[in-house]
């Protein structure tokens, strides 16, 4: 079946009206750069799609200490905005420019892994995403949003509308390795967000991509952190916790052995970039 | 539905075209208008071989269904040259040995472009990060580094 029809509503509420309209087998297309590759090889044969590209989902709002990205926002775009580094570090280790040009935020979040690069980040920062649908809108953080490879929270007729972050109140480190500098897929990729007072560690995310079904959060690790002074003890111990906490993979890019034995590397260099005041 | 005319400026001319829906921008280039420096590489966004720029903006073509460039403003290798000459990036690429087989041509050329038209005197790490998603397997790089350096200079009258 070679696809019939291509819906481009003008905002939410009708994507949402033709989605209830058309049903899950609908290709729901943002920025094209993980569904086009599938369509191209025929794996995904739609018979209906519905771009969101225009549904007017592509602008950054603030207030009150907090940030709104739509979620058709692109990853330029991200590498744009100045307010929130990390979210620019994050946008600018993935693909190469015109995959940044074309690619989404809110695409980003069903990257399964090793992609996912800018999820990471936003776990980080304690992102939220708020999903619409015709029967209404809801927000849930984006920890509970993954529930596994593949999966996430979204159900039938909902669309992910807009990602909301408090703006980061501590320190921020982003730290992404990969077999080449550039336009890679990720061995481990480390985000990580923590607050100090007086030196010691009074909040602390530490998210991690690549070496598990999904982008989450070393939630033990995290714990290790709080309460102690950011210091190489500290640091060291953390980093060994969340090489308990992983759950790596053997592809093309690296092995589950090797993936695990990075983790810990890579979690002491992010910890470091903090410590060090950057 | 099926298809439907997309209407939208390539190279400077207005075209109008009959796709049928996610035809992809590439196949319509090619295929419909025949087109065919804009190359067929990977189909995945992986290799930037179909790179064309959309309002000025690098994108994939092989990625980028033709049912959303209505209204748009395409350019490709083919709207390089003005009036028969080759414009300084192709003279550079040209001098400077910076194309071998040619395929990831087209598309570095595209992207270099953009590059100077958004930054007129990269630096060195400017044009290496521009060009990461473009993939050549010939030169080694340091060719195309040199040819987007040297067309710098010479768009910019030196």
């Amino acid at each position: 079946m070679t696809a019939q029809y291509y819906y481009q509503p003008k905002s939410s509420s009708e994507a949402v009206e033709l989605l209830y309209e058309h049903g899950p087998a609908v290709l729901l297309l943002a920025g094209g750069t993980l569904a086009m590759p599938l369509v191209n090889e025929g794996i995904s044969k739609p018979e209906k799609v519905l771009s969101l590209r225009k549904a007017g989902l592509n602008t950054i709002q603030r207030n009150n200490g907090n940030m709104a990205i739509g979620s058709m926002t692109t990853l330029t775009q991200m590498v744009e905005q100045t307010e929130v580094p990390i979210l620019q570090e994050a946008a600018q280790a993935i693909g190469g420019w015109a995959i940044r040009n074309m690619g989404t935020v809110g695409g980003n979040l069903f990257a399964p892994p090793p992609a996912g690069d800018f999820a990471v980040a936003l776990l980080a920062l304690g992102a939220s995403v708020m999903l619409t649908s015709k029967r209404g809108k809801r927000t849930v953080a984006l920890q509970d949003f993954y529930t596994g490879f593949l999966t996430t929270d979204l159900q039938e007729g909902e669309i992910v509308e807009q990602i909301q972050l408090p703006l980061p109140r501590g320190k921020t480190a982003y730290t992404k390795f990969g077999r080449r500098h550039a336009n890679t897929p990720a061995v481990v990729t480390v985000a990580a967000h923590v607050l100090l007072d007086g030196g010691v560690v009074k909040e602390a995310r530490l998210a991690l991509n690549a070496v598990g079904p999904y982008p989450f959060r070393a939630k033990k690790a995290e714990a290790a952190l709080v309460g102690s002074k950011l210091d190489a003890i500290t640091i060291a111990n953390a980093s060994d916790i969340a090489m308990a906490e992983v759950e790596p993979f053997t592809d093309a890019v690296a092995s589950e052995w090797y993936r695990r034995k990075m983790v810990p590397v890579i979690v002491r260099r992010a910890l470091e970039k903090i410590a060090g005041g950057g | 539905m099926a298809s439907r005319v997309v209407s939208f400026t390539l190279n400077g001319r207005p075209v109008e075209v009959i796709v049928k829906p996610l035809t992809t921008l590439q196949r319509v280039l090619r295929e419909q208008l025949g087109y065919t420096a804009t190359k067929s590489g990977c189909r995945q966004g992986g290799c930037g071989s179909c790179t064309v720029l959309v309002n000025g903006e690098p994108m994939l073509s092989c990625l980028l269904p033709a049912d959303e460039i209505e209204g748009q403003v395409v350019m490709t290798l083919e709207g390089m040259t003005e009036n028969g000459n080759l414009h300084p990036i192709q003279e550079s690429f040209f001098e400077k040995f910076a194309i071998q087989c040619g395929y990831c041509t087209p598309g570095m050329i595209m992207v270099s472009k953009a590059l100077l038209d958004h930054n007129p005197k990269p630096t060195r790490d400017e044009i290496i990060a521009a060009i990461t998603g473009n993939y050549c397997r010939c030169t080694g790089y340091e060719p195309i580094i040199q040819a987007i350096a040297d067309a710098s200079q010479r768009l910019n009258g030196n």
